[in-house]
């Protein structure tokens, strides 16, 4: 879906001023302007501005903040939220992912996905699965707890968006041909996120029934688990989840789930309706609050489709 | 008056409650008036105040039947300024959707309060600052927590009136999960699930406790909520400063036993009221407002006899 002149225009003189503006002194992000560096607005950023067309332009802003993340990974290799915190988290595959984008630090990228695999969620422990078959109401939550993604901080049980977003850096990193453990994790992952897809289509945080009632899908999870399982774009699930995206655009009411959707349908190959004009309504509104992440996500869902987005057999 | 100074007082200790019942019959209702006669009634040192109003925003809700109405959350706002507070903000964080900004866009919140950017703080992408716990009923020790909450001189929690597949309840209490930032750990804050809800909600209210609390019962919700229930008419406001006891009312108010809500009996022990001789209601009764809510089977148990069963 090529980009208008309207596109450029509008990513050009709201998308990329809001970024570039909003980079802290220390060269990262906060999740809003002002606001004190976190990895995952920094990486946004960074795949939003590196993504561009005329990236070089921005070339100083991204090297200041490839230099924040990079000084941000933590001895053990993850990264962290917040650079003052001690324990690494899911945000780990996105600060890898922003680094492979840009073609840095390979080692760096390379031991986080290491750090990534190693880092298993907490839930398919055999005595926690012995526990919850003991205790818990049969009904409660439909789910094969066997089937582990990945968690948003570690000791935790596995989501879709963590798991999604290290799906999608491990085939951008590997392309189709895994190490062992890497091929293990993927494995499990997808069946995962099939496991815990909502039965009408779609996904939500990771809850598909709950005392027997279907769960609702939500925007953001839908996104990610249909990029990181694009390889099977074929199937019926796949399908499904595409069509409830489809059928909900137009009541999407955040410019930030907005893009997301759009950024989906990109990688998809979907023609779908501009969103042009909701953005600009939704800037006219509230400025995108302010947040970081929606302005990336802008950037994103205006330009050419963006590579890390897909992949061999993806497409 | 900050109020994460709150002190652990042993129930025996600690002076008998004052709860306020008010009726509403609709959210098109006068609600100003009334909220502002009960909130006179407790005193509040807000003058010259920053006043953070912690509603329950969930998810998307353009039937607004799930989250905290905007027409209770807007009152609200106005009574505080009128009481003299100098800066009214809201926040939340949702604890399962990520686009705060379709939640509140979807409620049509702006058309309540105005602009967002003046008022509105996603707590989620707020920045966060460690705080150690002042309990330790949970093995969490410390959690982060928005500036904008520990800055706050009074946070008022802002619950709707909810059963909750989890929890039995969602009130004032269990609405403070929503200022543990989702910028930390994540979307939905499982730390909390893996920490135990009822330990790490005694551990949240005990740090961070709100100082007040309006719970919004005009229009609750039953059985499969908090998002997946049925809507409730109620017709009531529940206020007070003492969370423990505002929740215990409202669920006596919904037909339920607060002391066999597992959170809210060990919340008794030391964080406020949950025994009815030691709340004192202002307003209406309990019983000339009592609406019983169906449960899911789970929590038959929290029952209150002669409430009837539920699904």
């Amino acid at each position: 879906m090529p980009s208008t002149p309207e596109h450029v225009a509008f990513r050009g003189q709201v998308c990329l001023p809001m970024l570039t503006i909003a980079q802290n002194s220390d060269g990262g992000w906060g999740y809003q302007q002002g606001k004190q560096s976190a990895t995952e607005p920094t990486a946004w950023a960074l795949l939003a501005l590196s993504s561009h067309a005329d990236s070089r332009e921005f070339s100083p802003v991204i090297s200041r903040g490839k230099d924040w993340l990079r000084a941000a990974q933590l001895p053990d290799h993850s990264w962290p939220a917040f650079a003052k915190f001690s324990e690494g988290c899911w945000l780990t595959s996105l600060a890898c992912l922003a680094l492979h984008q840009l073609k840095d630090s390979p080692d760096a990228v390379a031991a986080g996905a290491k750090w990534l695999c190693n880092e298993w969620p907490a839930e398919g422990k055999l005595w926690r699965r012995w526990l919850l078959r003991m205790i818990a109401p049969r009904n409660r939550v439909r789910q094969n707890v066997a089937l582990r993604g990945w968690s948003w901080t570690p000791g935790t049980s596995s989501w879709v968006e963590p798991t999604a977003c290290t799906l999608i850096l491990l085939h951008q990193l590997f392309s189709g041909a895994f190490p062992s453990d890497a091929e293990r994790r993927r494995k499990l992952a997808e069946a995962m996120l099939y496991d815990r897809m909502c039965p009408g289509g779609g996904w939500n945080s990771g809850n598909a029934e709950v005392y027997g009632v279907a769960g609702q899908p939500l925007i953001g999870p839908t996104v990610w688990a249909l990029i990181a399982l694009q390889k099977y774009r074929e199937r019926a699930e796949n399908q499904s989840g595409l069509k409830w995206l489809l059928s909900t655009q137009e009541q999407i009411e955040g410019p930030g789930s907005l893009a997301l959707a759009h950024i989906c349908f990109q990688a998809y190959g979907i023609e779908a309706p501009s969103i042009l004009p909701a953005l600009r309504h939704a800037y006219e509104q509230n400025r995108f609050m302010g947040n970081i992440l929606v302005a990336a996500a802008c950037t994103l869902a205006l330009d050419a489709p963006a590579g890390w987005l897909s992949w061999e057999g993806g497409r | 008056m900050s109020s994460h100074a709150a002190t652990l007082i042993p129930s025996h200790q600690r002076e008998v409650s004052r709860v306020a019942i008010r009726c509403v019959a609709s959210y098109q209702a006068e609600l100003i008036e009334p909220m502002t006669e009960a909130l006179r009634e407790f005193d509040l040192p807000i003058r010259g105040k920053t006043v953070l109003l912690k509603p329950n925003f969930v998810g998307p809700d353009p039937q607004n039947q799930i989250n905290t109405h905007p027409a209770v959350v807007a009152a609200a706002r106005e009574c505080f300024l009128r009481l003299g507070a100098e800066r009214v903000l809201l926040g939340d964080g949702p604890a399962l959707e990520r686009d705060t900004e379709a939640i509140v866009e979807s409620m049509h919140l702006r058309e309540y309060i105005g602009t967002l950017s003046e008022c509105f703080v996603d707590l989620n992408l707020d920045a966060p600052r460690r705080t150690a716990l002042r309990t330790n009923a949970s093995p969490l020790k410390q959690l982060y927590f928005p500036e904008t909450v520990l800055g706050a001189d009074l946070v008022v929690s802002m619950p709707r009136m909810k059963t909750h597949h989890w929890a039995g309840v969602t009130l004032s209490l269990k609405n403070m999960f929503g200022v543990v930032p989702g910028n930390c750990y994540g979307w939905p804050k499982n730390i909390l699930h893996w920490a135990g809800i009822t330990r790490a909600l005694l551990d949240i209210n005990s740090t961070v406790r709100p100082g007040f609390a309006i719970v919004d019962g005009i229009i609750g919700m039953e059985g499969n909520g908090p998002t997946q229930g049925t809507p409730k008419q109620c017709g009531v406001l529940v206020l007070g400063d003492d969370p423990v006891a505002v929740d215990s009312t409202c669920a006596r108010i919904m037909g339920l036993l607060p002391e066999r809500i597992d959170y809210l009996a060990q919340a008794g022990l030391m964080l406020g009221h949950v025994k009815e001789e030691k709340i004192q209601q202002i307003g209406e009764t309990i019983a000339r407002v009592q609406t019983p809510f169906e449960v899911l089977r789970d929590f038959r148990k929290l029952k209150a006899p002669g409430a009837g069963f539920g699904n």
